[in-house]
Parts: structure tokens; C-alpha cells; sequence
């Protein structure tokens, strides 16, 4: 493991400017440009507190209603993108990999850079929505662990999945369903109260639970339920970064066959 | 380490490809069986088998052989993009790569984003880069396009570039396959000197080619590949003459066509040299004696007897009949013999195939041909370019 984090210090140039390239490369050809990252976010919140209250699909007795899916929302596509650029971190670089030798780390670690990026420059609008409609403030200070536990996260499954996708090409279409399922199966547009009691421990494994769990609780102050099972939900992301990295290490010398 | 100890070893080097065998359907049921088994059928195939191979510090080691013989292979797994199925690689030093036409580039980067990419990979810093930036782009004359996209550029432009920055980087170790090939001949003659420099500067280089001349001159140590394995290794000369040996034996038994009306019928060539042996190979400038016996079954009127030369990538070098030479012959019955003699052969080092024909007059009826049935190398006591000798003199004007 140390000496992992030596080999990628070693091409700290390198993920740096792969990083610039991710985000760089997103933008390419659009007059906007990097103005996205902003505007997305604020669309996003337009449409859903337009729809939300058109569709009256929210718990009326619950007044934090629209922050609460849109601190969900944030935080989901942060992994939704992750994903999704994990899928050809290493397939979309084959000349790379196939004519060069670097800690093939790097490529995965900079798409999830790159977003992790996006993501943080999303968080004031966020911010700013929140002071617009007078939102509670949660304990700020929980953030930086929720950002880093879900960077872990983000890591984790966009290792496993962009080497998966070079032995498995299906890895691809399949992600389109388990991402839908995943989505359901956290609580990002209903609450975590909303879930039955009984399946509450089950829902704690799985790691966005606890991820989006708390980030409500810094944000927006709401209560953190079980904070037991939450921590139990966070350490399931650091085991699957674990995981991750163990698979790719141990995938990354076919590399250059498979492609 | 001692100074001593080879840059590059490997050491009984095998690789193996597990090759997709093509599905005759591909219908529901096949693919959720190939799922089942994990993958389809499979075909095996090594493309290197127990290869060793030393290379010293400050050598040019060149590797030749025909298309398949696991010389890329070898680069790949010496740049360590790709790992063997057993046997070991060391490398001691930096090791830049130039595979396949083209450093690692990526296509929606600029010419000038790509150098500093390439450069991150070769582990050198933002800065050491910058120093380096001018001279990349000036050696790969792409001053006006070092920020438009990488795609946008030709494939000459896009060699010239991956040429320069992975010379530029200061590696200890070059390795280069094929890459000459693409840019035109004056960033050639650029890149050869740039090569010279770089072997100057007491740097190893790991040339693959199919262009004899080029490899033949820059290499201190020539290898020659075949079907996996190493074949001959050592000094190029002789290297050389056993490629073309080879590929003399390949190009026989491949391209040869043989056809006609039958009428007549020329069943041997004999190649003989000044001293009346029996002549595969000879030096350039040599007399050759060439016998042809023929065999007609019924009386010919005026046959015209032919012949010509054809490298063994198929360009017609000569080609010359008694018709044109207006030797001519009345007729002919029964079996006979024709002889041709050339004062001296002028054709330059390498493997060429005899064609023999013999016509009618009018070139209306073919009798027989026989095309590149007899294979002949030649072997050169100078290093002349291109196929032929010509008797030139060179001189200070007064």
C-alpha cells in the first residue's frame, strides 16, 4: 500500500494533468464551458422544487422536503459521474496504456479527481440555495468526512469497474440498471425515516446511506437516525476503496493484452 | 549493479495469446454458453518462445524478421506495457518507447498538451519540460500546429512529433519500432542523425525495421526473428545474409506460377558462376551463366525466349527477350538448351526471383512461363541504396 502511494507520488505530474484533461475535455466545444459545473446544479434545483410541488409526491409534514432531495441529488451524481467516467478511464486511454508504462492507478484516480473537482465547485450553489430558503445549518464540520468517505467510495467502485469493463465489455449495460436500482435503494428522494424500521440495519449497508445520511446532518441539520449503523455504512465505502484497489492491482498487468 | 551488467536482459521470455475464435452464429443461446464457460472458444497462440537476449550499455541492437515474427511483441514487453507469460525482463534506466507509430498520444490534446503529457509519463517535471518544449516542436517542424488537436494532424506529423519528444526526454534506453517508416525522406535523414547523436552520447537503442538499409547502418548487433524465436543474433552482415536467405526460401515457395499452352516446355534453369559451379548466391558485379534447357514436342517456328527479375516485394527490376535483343531463332524441335549470360550482375544486396518464358513471335500464345521460380541472392561488397549499380564518377569541377 505504501508503496502504492510512492508510485502515484512519483507521477504526481502526470495525475495532475490527466485531472486538467478530465475536466478540460467535458466542456470541449460547449460556449459555456466550465460555467456548467454551475448552471447544472441550478437547474437541477429549479426543475425539482417546480415539480415537487406540481406532483405533490413530498411528505407535507416534512418542511426540509426539497433541501433534503437536492443535498441527495448533489451528493448521487458526484457517484453517478464517477461511474460513469469509470467505465472508459481505462478502455477510452488504450493508447496510453498500450505504449506507455506509468502506475496505471493514476487513470481510474484521475477521472474520480476530476469529478471530485465538479463536485466541490457545486457545493456553494448549493450553499446559496440553502441560504435562500433559510435552510437550517447541520454541523459543518462533519463535511470534510463525508466528502472523504465518499471520495473513498467513488475510488473504490471506479476502480473495480473500469478494469472490469475491459475483461467484461457487458459491465457497461449492466451499470445502467444497477445504477437505477442503486439510486432506489438510497435514500436520495425520500428520506432515511421514510424507510421501514425493520429494513433500516439492511439499508445501512448500503454505503451511500450513511454517505447521504450525512451530508443531510451537516447541511441541513437533520437528525442522523442511528449513528451506529451510519458509521457502519461509512466503513463499508473504505472497505470497498480496499477492495478496489486490491482487484485492480492485480487486473492492471492484462492491461495491455486486453486492449 | 555493476557498469558491466547488461541494460536490458530478458531472460527466457515466453508469450502466450489467447486468441477469440471468430463464432460461426452469434445467436442468444451461443453467447449465454460462452458466458457459462467464461469465454468462447479459444485458440492458443506464442508469439515468443523462450527468448534471451543481453543488451549492453551504449549498443544499437536492431531486430528484423518477416510480419508475425514476435518483434513488436518483444518491444512491448521490453517497454513493459505488457507483461510475458513467464520468463523475466530488467531494464536498469529510463526507458522511452516510440510502439505501433506514436507515443501514448491522446487525440482531443493539443500537440503542445500531448508533449507535456508524454513528458509527465517519462516522469519529468513541468519545468524540465518547458526547457525542452522549443526544441521538440522545432526538430518535429510543427511550430504552426503544436495547438491544434492531435487529430487534426497527418500521420507524418504525428510520427514526427512522438519521434521527437521521445528522443527529447533523455532517455537511457530508445525504443523505437518502425516509426521510420512514415515521415518523408528528409525528416528520415533528420531522425538518423538525431539517432547517430543520441548513440554518441553513449545511449542503448532498441531499433525494430523492415528497412534493411537503415537498420543494417545504425545497428551495432543485429537479431533476426522468426515465428517466436530468436534465429541469429550478432553481426549485422551476417544477420543480413540470413534474413535474406530466409525470405529468398519464403518468397519461392510462395509466389511462384507456373503456366502456358504446353506446346513447349522449359524444364531447368541452371545458374552458374565464372568458374562453371553451381551458383544461389553471388557478389555484385559477378559474371552469371544461366542455362536454360527447354523441350518442345512438336516443331516451333520463331519462338521468343525471355526473361525477367523481380524483388522479392514483387518490383520488376529487368526484363529483357531475345526479340528485343534481335537474336533470332529460326525454330526449334525436340530438347534444346539457351543461354544467357550477363557480364556482370549489377544488382545490389539482396534476395530477387528469375522469371523464364518462352512465347510466340507475335506474343499471342504462351508457351510456357515459369514466374519467380528461381530465387538468387546477392550479396554487396558496398553499401549502395536502392536495387541496382550504376558505373557513376565522382569529381571536383576545375
Amino acid at each position: 500500500m505504501l508503496r502504492l502511494f510512492k508510485e502515484i507520488y512519483a507521477f504526481r505530474d502526470l495525475l495532475w494533468i490527466l485531472v486538467g484533461r478530465n475536466l478540460k475535455i467535458r466542456y470541449k466545444r460547449s460556449a459555456l464551458g466550465f460555467l456548467w459545473t454551475f448552471l447544472n446544479p441550478v437547474f437541477m434545483i429549479i426543475i425539482y422544487s417546480i415539480f415537487l410541488r406540481i406532483l405533490k409526491t413530498y411528505d407535507p409534514s416534512n418542511p426540509v422536503y426539497l433541501q433534503m432531495i437536492v443535498v441527495g441529488i448533489v451528493v448521487w451524481q458526484f457517484l453517478a459521474m464517477c461511474v460513469g467516467d469509470s467505465l472508459h478511464a481505462v478502455v477510452g486511454n488504450a493508447s496510453l496504456v498500450k505504449k506507455t508504462t506509468f502506475p496505471r492507478i493514476i487513470l481510474p484516480l484521475s477521472t474520480v479527481l476530476a469529478n471530485l473537482v465538479n463536485f466541490l465547485l457545486t457545493l456553494p450553489i448549493v450553499g446559496l440555495f440553502l441560504v435562500i430558503v433559510r435552510a437550517d445549518c447541520g454541523n459543518l464540520l462533519l463535511l470534510p468526512l463525508f466528502i472523504l468517505t465518499q471520495f473513498a467510495l467513488c475510488l473504490g467502485v471506479s476502480l473495480i469497474l473500469s478494469g472490469m469493463n475491459l475483461f467484461f465489455r457487458d459491465t457497461e449495460h449492466l451499470m445502467n440498471a444497477v445504477m437505477l436500482a442503486w439510486f432506489f435503494l438510497t435514500p436520495i428522494i425520500y428520506g432515511f425515516y421514510m424507510i421501514p424500521v425493520s429494513f433500516q440495519r439492511l439499508a445501512l449497508l448500503n454505503p451511500m446511506c450513511g454517505i447521504v445520511t450525512g451530508y443531510r446532518a451537516a447541511l441541513i441539520g437533520t437528525d442522523l437516525m442511528a449513528p451506529r449503523l451510519v458509521a457502519v455504512s461509512l466503513a463499508m465505502s473504505w472497505l470497498i476503496l480496499m477492495l478496489g484497489v486490491s482487484l485492480f492491482q492485480r487486473w492492471q498487468v492484462d492491461f495491455g493484452d486486453k486492449l | 549493479m555493476t557498469d558491466s551488467a547488461p541494460i536490458i536482459e530478458v531472460c527466457d521470455v515466453s508469450k502466450l495469446f489467447r486468441l477469440q475464435q471468430q463464432r460461426g452464429e452469434s445467436t442468444i443461446k451461443a453467447l449465454v454458453v460462452d458466458a457459462l464457460r467464461g469465454h468462447g472458444k479459444t485458440r492458443d497462440f506464442w508469439a515468443l518462445r523462450d527468448v534471451s537476449l543481453a543488451v549492453q550499455r551504449g549498443e544499437t541492437v536492431g531486430i528484423i524478421g518477416a510480419n508475425g515474427a514476435g518483434k513488436s511483441t518483444l518491444l512491448s514487453l521490453i517497454s513493459q506495457t505488457t507483461q510475458p507469460t513467464s520468463g523475466t525482463i530488467a531494464t536498469r534506466g529510463k526507458v522511452s518507447s516510440l510502439l505501433e507509430l506514436g507515443a501514448g498520444f491522446h487525440p482531443d490534446l493539443t500537440g503542445r498538451e500531448n508533449v507535456f503529457l508524454y513528458g509527465a509519463i517519462m516522469g519529468l517535471n513541468r519545468r524540465q519540460m518547458e526547457e525542452k518544449f522549443d526544441q521538440i516542436v522545432a526538430f518535429a517542424e510543427l511550430a504552426e500546429w503544436i495547438d491544434e488537436p492531435v487529430k487534426h494532424y497527418s500521420s507524418g506529423m504525428y510520427v514526427r512529433l512522438a519521434f521527437s519528444v521521445a528522443v527529447e526526454v533523455d532517455p537511457d534506453i530508445l525504443i523505437i519500432d518502425e516509426v521510420l517508416a512514415v515521415g518523408d525522406a528528409s525528416f528520415q535523414r533528420k531522425c538518423i542523425a538525431r539517432i547517430d547523436a543520441f548513440k554518441k552520447a553513449g545511449k542503448t537503442l532498441l531499433v525494430v525495421s523492415h528497412d534493411l538499409n537503415t537498420i543494417h547502418t545504425i545497428s551495432d548487433q543485429l537479431i533476426l526473428m522468426d515465428k517466436g524465436k530468436i534465429i541469429a543474433a550478432g553481426d549485422p552482415d551476417a544477420v543480413v545474409a540470413e534474413y535474406q536467405w530466409l525470405s529468398r526460401e519464403s518468397a519461392s515457395t510462395a509466389e511462384t506460377k507456373e503456366w502456358g499452352t504446353g506446346e513447349m516446355k522449359i524444364k531447368a534453369a541452371h545458374f552458374l558462376d565464372a568458374e562453371g559451379n553451381h551458383a544461389e548466391e553471388l557478389l555484385r558485379g559477378q559474371p552469371l551463366h544461366i542455362e536454360i534447357d527447354y523441350e518442345a514436342a512438336s516443331r516451333i517456328e520463331a519462338p521468343v525466349f525471355g526473361f525477367a527479375i523481380h524483388t522479392t516485394s514483387g518490383i520488376l527490376v529487368y526484363g529483357n527477350n531475345t526479340q528485343i535483343e534481335e537474336y533470332d531463332i529460326p525454330s526449334v524441335e525436340g530438347q534444346g538448351k539457351v543461354t544467357l549470360d550477363f557480364g556482370a550482375v549489377e544488382l545490389l544486396a539482396g534476395a530477387y526471383l528469375f522469371s523464364f518464358s518462352v512465347h510466340s513471335q507475335d506474343h499471342q500464345t504462351n508457351y510456357h512461363r515459369l514466374d519467380n521460380a528461381h530465387p538468387i541472392t546477392v550479396r554487396s561488397d558496398r553499401r549502395y541504396e536502392g536495387v541496382c549499380h550504376m558505373d557513376v564518377k565522382w569529381g571536383l569541377g576545375s
